[in-house]
């Protein structure tokens, strides 16, 4: 239908993408250099031959506003022009979107947050036709491997789902004291990233906290008014019984979390949840409704951007060889920390203005495996546990 | 157009004639007549549903659903007019939107320091009606199918709530007056319900005591007779728009006071609850028939539906399943009266 995808550099540019949505036109504005590169090529690697590109899903989400900022960063350390693929939660926006940016010769060094697992292959083997690298974040389909495709599928990359559930699990069901009845809202419901979290959050309370009794699990398709209007249905149907609310993201959550005050009841109910934007920060930070929110998950969208767009910029100019690398740096996992009222403080420095860029610093004078807060932890193909 | 019409249905070109003299009687007789099968479908959920679990009739349910219903039930007037006179507005999503986080960034909010009090609402309100009457005017002066008109206007919407939103944290409301504003009570009934109900008279004194409602029926029913009799068909198919536009932007005002936040996507979903909401309350999508009743018992219809599957506690894997069936048997019922009349479907 239409193809959205913006050429621009500089603190503008995502305004301009807003008013390429607004107008649904191809926006193919000029690009720019970029003005504060830090990094030194090799020898052989011409960067006027190579575009960065970073798909993401849509671009209202703070999440996916985050991916870009990380890929902005990065190219501005590079001195490489950017392109974002916005996929408007279509995989054929976006997969129609990336041939576009494809066409126009330039090789991509490519981030890729894919709107469905299924998109991967096609995407992959369109970038190696052009002879460019990507690496794929969050969700691609188990057997599909880098290992099998070849060098220009530099990697696939994330944090994993059971983690961030065992996370919310830990913080929730100690706030309750081991005891009490909660309710889960995941995600979209065959989204992996929810299904990973909730088989987290399910195996741990299985395995440590007995005295705690999962009453229902709702869907909420990551949206917050969803999330809101199937928390009021929940309170309606048991009640003062629930004591804690686990969701899948802090966007449900912020919508779940009004429909416990609008209620009167958030004084006496507690949330964990994954992502911690500013808007659980600052609840956390107040200590809203009695101090409700005790459990969450730290990481950043544009530090999965960057170690992404990294991670194939160092394979395209041949600072690394896919195929000579250990198996979980081509399907790896990194770190996820578990955050607490008590611990949030540390992470206020990863919000902070130009935060993108000094993490970038880090990430290329580090490489992309050993870069806290998100070291590489591990790898392979993530398995879900029995609960 | 699309549709004949019937006998006992809304008056068309032929009694436009007729002024705007009739009794609240008849306003509400255009409502009753047609929905028998709808008002049965909703009387047979909700025994169902009561029955799977008593809690869904308490009067905390009837609360929670007067919620519910409240923004959707906004925009089915809107969209109602639309549909009557045979046009679609896909733009209400995309107006929410700008509307919405206009409103939450002029209002005390974590983002701006800005408070302008009734001012944001009519600076939003004034924003939505414009996006509606740009939709009107290229739709009704370019003769553009509104179809494809309102779909630019819901990007339009969407890109403008995406440009105010731009690279900053999600602005939430810090006003507990303005917050706790929906969910109050009055005579029982939440704020927003009744703010819904204000507006659902407003449609119903629009339909059927202006030159405009009748106006638009009659321009779904047949454009060039509705032209020939001198009509300023034009000026009515703007004026729908623009209403549509208006409370596009309260509804998305209301959403975003509802959520205490603002997001580009406050309106995300509405446009598949308010248009199935019209067209099973009767409203035929070709134009020159429905009623704002009908429409608003769609909606309610269609919340009941999904607030009675979590109550009654289905599991997630057949939610949609069974939400779709549910919906098919209760558009049968709907239909049912109508099914032997010379009505043609498309």
């Amino acid at each position: 239908m239409k193809i959205l995808t913006m050429k621009l550099t500089g603190p503008t540019r995502r305004a301009f993408g807003a008013a390429a949505v607004a107008a649904a036109l191809i926006a193919g504005l000029g690009a720019t250099g970029a003005d504060a590169q830090t990094v030194e090529h090799p020898e052989g690697f011409n960067p006027d031959e190579w575009v960065i590109v970073a798909s993401v899903i849509n671009t209202t989400n703070p999440y996916m506003i985050s991916n870009i900022e990380g890929a902005e960063a990065i190219s501005e350390a590079l001195g490489i022009p950017l392109e974002i693929v916005n996929s408007n939660n279509s995989s054929q926006t976006s997969i129609s979107s990336i041939y576009a940016i494809l066409a126009s010769g330039k090789k991509p060094i490519m981030f890729v947050n894919t709107v469905a697992s299924s998109d991967a292959p096609t995407i992959v083997e369109a970038v190696k036709q052009a002879g460019g690298y990507v690496t794929i974040w969050w969700n691609k389909p188990d057997e599909y491997k880098p290992q099998d495709v070849g060098d220009n599928f530099v990697a696939f990359q994330k944090h994993t789902g059971v983690d961030s559930g065992r996370c919310g699990a830990q913080a929730l069901a100690e706030a309750l004291g081991g005891e009490g009845d909660v309710i889960l809202l995941p995600g979209v419901q065959d989204s992996t990233t929810s299904k990973t979290r909730v088989a987290g959050f399910r195996a741990e309370i299985a395995e440590n906290y007995p005295g705690i009794n999962i009453l229902e699990e709702r869907p909420s398709n990551w949206d917050p008014q969803l999330g809101a209007r199937n928390a009021r249905d929940l309170i309606v149907k048991y009640g003062d019984q629930i004591d804690g609310v686990w969701s899948a993201d802090d966007g449900m959550q912020i919508g779940a979390m009004q429909s416990f005050e609008n209620a009167g009841l958030l004084d006496r109910v507690k949330f964990a949840s994954d992502g911690l934007y500013p808007k659980t920060l600052e609840d956390i930070k107040s200590g809203r409704g009695n101090n409700a929110i005790v459990g969450e998950t730290f990481h950043r969208g544009y530090m999965a951007s960057a170690i992404g767009l990294y991670t194939a910029y160092l394979a395209a100019s041949g600072q690394i060889v896919p195929s000579e690398l250990e198996d979980n740096k081509r399907e790896s996992f990194f770190k996820l920390s578990c955050v607490t009222p008590e611990n949030y403080e540390q992470y206020l420095q990863y919000d902070e203005e130009g935060a993108p860029a000094e993490f970038v610093e880090r990430l290329i004078a580090n490489g992309p495996w050993d870069t806290e807060p998100v070291p590489l932890v591990g790898g392979g193909v993530e398995v879900l546990p029995e609960s | 157009m699309t549709s004949v019409m019937h006998e006992d249905g809304p008056r068309g070109a032929a009694g436009m004639k007729r002024n705007g003299s009739a009794s609240m009687r008849r306003l509400f007789a255009e409502g009753a007549k047609g929905p028998i099968g709808l008002l049965a479908a909703l009387v047979v959920l909700i025994v169902v549903f009561s029955f799977l679990n008593p809690r869904f009739a308490s009067i905390e349910n009837l609360q929670n659903v007067l919620f519910q219903v409240s923004v959707p039930l906004i925009l089915v007037v809107g969209a109602t007019l639309v549909i009557q006179m045979g046009s679609i507005d896909l733009s209400i999503e995309g107006i929410m939107g700008a509307a919405g986080m206009t409103w939450i960034l002029l209002s005390p909010n974590t983002r701006t320091m800005i408070d302008l009090g009734l001012w944001a609402w009519l600076i939003a309100l004034v924003l939505g009606m414009s996006l509606g009457l740009m939709t009107g005017v290229i739709y009704a002066k370019l003769k553009v199918p509104s179809f494809v008109v309102s779909l630019g206007t819901w990007y339009v919407g969407l890109g403008i709530a995406i440009l105010l939103y731009g690279n900053n944290s999600l602005p939430s409301l810090t006003s507990e007056a303005l917050a706790r504003w929906p969910t109050g009570l009055t005579l029982g009934l939440p704020h927003a319900f009744w703010l819904a109900a204000l507006v659902l008279l407003f449609g119903l004194l629009i339909s059927n005591y202006t030159n405009l409602g009748r106006g638009l029926m009659a321009i779904g029913n047949n454009e060039p007779i509705a032209r020939m009799s001198g009509m300023p068909v034009n000026v009515y198919k703007i004026g729908a728009f623009a209403i549509a536009g208006l409370l596009g932007g309260l509804a998305g005002i209301l959403a975003t006071m509802q959520l205490g936040s603002g997001s580009t996507d406050i309106g995300f979903g509405q446009l598949f609850v308010v248009i199935p909401a019209a067209v099973i309350g009767g409203t035929a999508l070709g134009g020159g028939e429905g009623g704002m009743i009908r429409s608003a018992l769609g909606v309610v219809l269609l919340i009941i539906l999904n607030n009675g599957l979590v109550l009654a506690g289905v599991d997630p894997d057949y939610q949609s399943g069974v939400f779709g069936l549910i919906l098919l048997f209760a558009i049968i019922a709907v239909a049912w009266p109508e099914r032997g009349r010379l009505k043609v479907a498309k």
